[in-house]
This record gives C-alpha cells, sequence and structure tokens, in this order.
C-alpha cells in the first residue's frame, strides 16, 4: 500500500503529535493500519473471534511505544512487527491447546484431497476441492512450528516479498530464504506422514 | 539428476515451471512426482487459505481504541501517583518496624540504657529514691560512686 506524498506528510505529522502526548492524533493511523493488521493477525493465529482483541492490544503496544519511533523504518513496518511479534508471542502461549491432529481431518476433506492428488484438475479447484484443501493446508500450518508457520504465511498468506519478511523479522533476505525453504520442506514432509499413517 | 536436486528444486522454484530434465526424471520416478504433486496441493491450498475474507474491524474501532487510550493514559498517570506515594509508604513502615525491631532486640541494660546508662549520664540521682539496687542491696543502700547518697 503505497502512500501518496501528502499521505506520508499527514502521517508523519500525526506521529509526531502522538510523540508529543496528543493521543487522538493516533486515531488517524489506526485507520490507516486496521486492515492490515487484521489481515495479519488472521493469518497468523486464523482464529477469527479473536482477532479484533488482538488488534486491539497490538494498537495499545504501538501507542506505547510510539516514542521510541525513529522513522527509520515505515510506520507501516514499524506497526506491521509489532502486530507479527504479538501474535508469535500469543502462539507459543497458547501452543498446547492448538495442537491439530491429521485425525480431526473429516472424511469427506481426506477423500476429496486423495482424489485432488490422483487427478489433478487444470481448470482450477470447485468450491469443495477449495474447502478441502483450505481446511487441510490450515491443518497443516497449524501443526508447523512458529518460525515456519511466521514465514510461510507472511509469503503465501500475505504475499509480502522475502525483502519485506527481513525487514519485518529483521533478518538478512538470505535467512528468510532458507527459512523459507525449510518450512515448505518440513510442512511437505509433515503431508507425506500423513500420507504414510492412512495407508 | 537425484531425487535429492529435484525435491530442492521443486521447494526452490515453488509453483514455477520446471526445467524440462526434471520434468523427465518426474514422468520416471515416482517418488518425486508424488512430492511434486504434495507441493502443488499445498500451493492450492494456500492461495484458498488466502482468499479467505479476512474479518474487518467492527465500526468505530479506532475511536473506541482511543478512547481507552486516554483512559489508559489517565490512569496510567494516577497509578504513577499512588505508585510513588504507596512507595514511600511502604519505605516509612519498614523504617519504623526496623527501629521497633532494634529497640526491642537492645540489652535492657548496658551503656546507653537501664540503671546502668542513668548512672553514665548521671541522671541516677534523681531516680535512685524510687528504683531497687541492682546489686541486691536493700532499698537506699549507698554507692561509692554517688557523692551526696543516703550514706553520707
Amino acid at each position: 500500500m503505497a502512500l501518496s506524498e501528502p499521505e506520508v506528510a499527514h502521517e508523519v505529522e500525526c506521529i509526531r503529535r502522538v510523540q508529543h502526548g496528543e493521543s487522538e492524533a493516533f486515531g488517524p493511523l489506526v485507520e490507516r493500519y486496521q486492515q492490515r493488521i487484521f489481515s495479519i493477525v488472521f493469518h497468523l493465529v486464523r482464529r477469527r473471534d479473536e482477532v479484533e482483541d488482538l488488534a486491539q492490544e497490538i494498537f495499545l503496544k504501538a501507542f506505547r511505544a510510539i516514542r521510541s519511533y525513529n522513522f527509520q523504518s515505515s510506520f507501516a513496518t514499524w506497526v506491521s512487527r509489532i502486530a507479527v511479534n504479538h501474535c508469535y508471542d500469543y502462539l507459543r502461549k497458547v501452543r498446547a491447546s492448538r495442537l491439530s491432529y491429521y485425525s480431526e481431518m473429516t472424511e469427506e476433506s481426506a477423500h476429496e484431497l486423495e482424489r485432488k492428488a490422483e487427478s489433478p484438475s487444470p481448470g482450477g479447484l470447485d468450491h469443495g476441492e477449495k474447502v478441502a484443501l483450505r481446511d487441510f493446508v490450515g491443518r497443516l500450518l497449524e501443526r508447523a512450528p512458529e518460525d515456519d508457520r511466521l514465514v510461510l504465511t507472511l509469503k503465501e498468506l500475505e504475499d509480502y516479498s522475502v525483502e519485506e519478511i527481513a525487514g519485518l523479522l529483521k533478518l538478512k533476505p538470505s535467512t528468510v530464504k532458507v527459512r523459507l525453504h525449510r518450512a515448505r520442506k518440513r510442512m511437505l514432509e509433515d503431508l507425506e506422514r500423513w500420507r504414510q499413517e492412512r495407508k | 539428476m537425484e531425487c535429492k536436486a529435484i525435491r530442492d528444486l521443486v521447494n526452490e522454484l515453488w509453483g514455477g515451471e520446471l526445467p524440462a530434465e526434471a520434468r523427465e526424471h518426474l514422468s520416471k520416478c515416482a517418488g518425486c512426482e508424488a512430492f511434486w504433486r504434495d507441493a502443488r496441493l499445498v500451493q492450492a491450498g494456500f492461495r484458498a487459505l488466502a482468499e479467505e475474507a479476512v474479518p474487518e474491524a467492527s465500526l468505530g474501532f479506532a475511536s473506541r481504541l482511543v478512547r481507552r487510550l486516554q483512559e489508559w493514559e489517565g490512569i496510567g498517570a494516577r497509578s504513577e501517583f499512588f505508585e510513588t506515594v504507596g512507595r514511600r509508604f511502604v519505605y516509612a513502615t519498614l523504617a519504623l518496624t526496623l527501629a521497633v525491631l532494634l529497640s526491642l532486640a537492645l540489652p535492657t541494660t548496658g551503656p546507653v540504657r537501664g540503671v546502668a546508662g542513668a548512672d553514665f549520664l548521671g541522671l541516677q540521682v534523681a531516680s535512685q529514691a524510687t528504683q531497687p539496687d541492682v546489686l541486691g542491696g536493700d532499698l537506699g543502700d549507698s554507692h561509692d560512686l554517688i557523692p551526696g547518697g543516703p550514706s553520707d
């Protein structure tokens, strides 16, 4: 989401006002970035009912830390980084309760998936296939370690480039590439294990 | 190409077009073909996940948040005040407790306390008449150290 010059100037003004204690100037910043934060939270956490609460906590954190914001990265990157870190901490906290098992997959989903695997239709997916795949890959993602889940979500669901992910996670682009490679590999191995278990 | 190289390539290209050499390998190797198919499935699954509608912020989310921030600021300032006052109260209580404990722990007699202390300070003259003799003598026994005592 590229901002025009006046939008950037307005954003900078709002940030400076908040830094000088005018909390009402935080409103326009929230309005500008709320959808981005909701998207990150939803894709990372995948709990629809918790998105708004988590987003609120993230903006509260950003507000408390805004005096430390020094304009070196864009405000979008800065606030997204807070969101990613907050979700990461949340996922670690609820790790035990979010364990997802293959057995939770419905018979129908499993059947759809196997049919798809045997003869992938070139013309795209119908609704049933989409739901089955979404369900299954969502479960694979839930089973993945937090670090894998982070890079996979940012790349595959948020559609960030490797450089953008590197900026968000404060890593080198080469490190992000390696993590992405490993995360995909682990996910495919997990899928293979599932196949073995079903045989 | 070896199987490991093919799988790395599938992972690396992730949805991109495989080179002819790799495609030829896939046509002969069932394991790598299954791996490639799984990768395609996962990619399709990710696309389906990405298409899922993201929940939107409820109406007035930003203004509610700012109101909460302002409340929090007020509470924050108040709690800072109470924290400072509370901390001082705790320190004062601790100091007082320490003083009381020290006063209880000190011996009841000694150079700065009790009868001997009074001796030391030259105050016994005034209290002599009312205090029993700590050396075991009858009330009013003399002490040589006190000039002008009852023995004089």
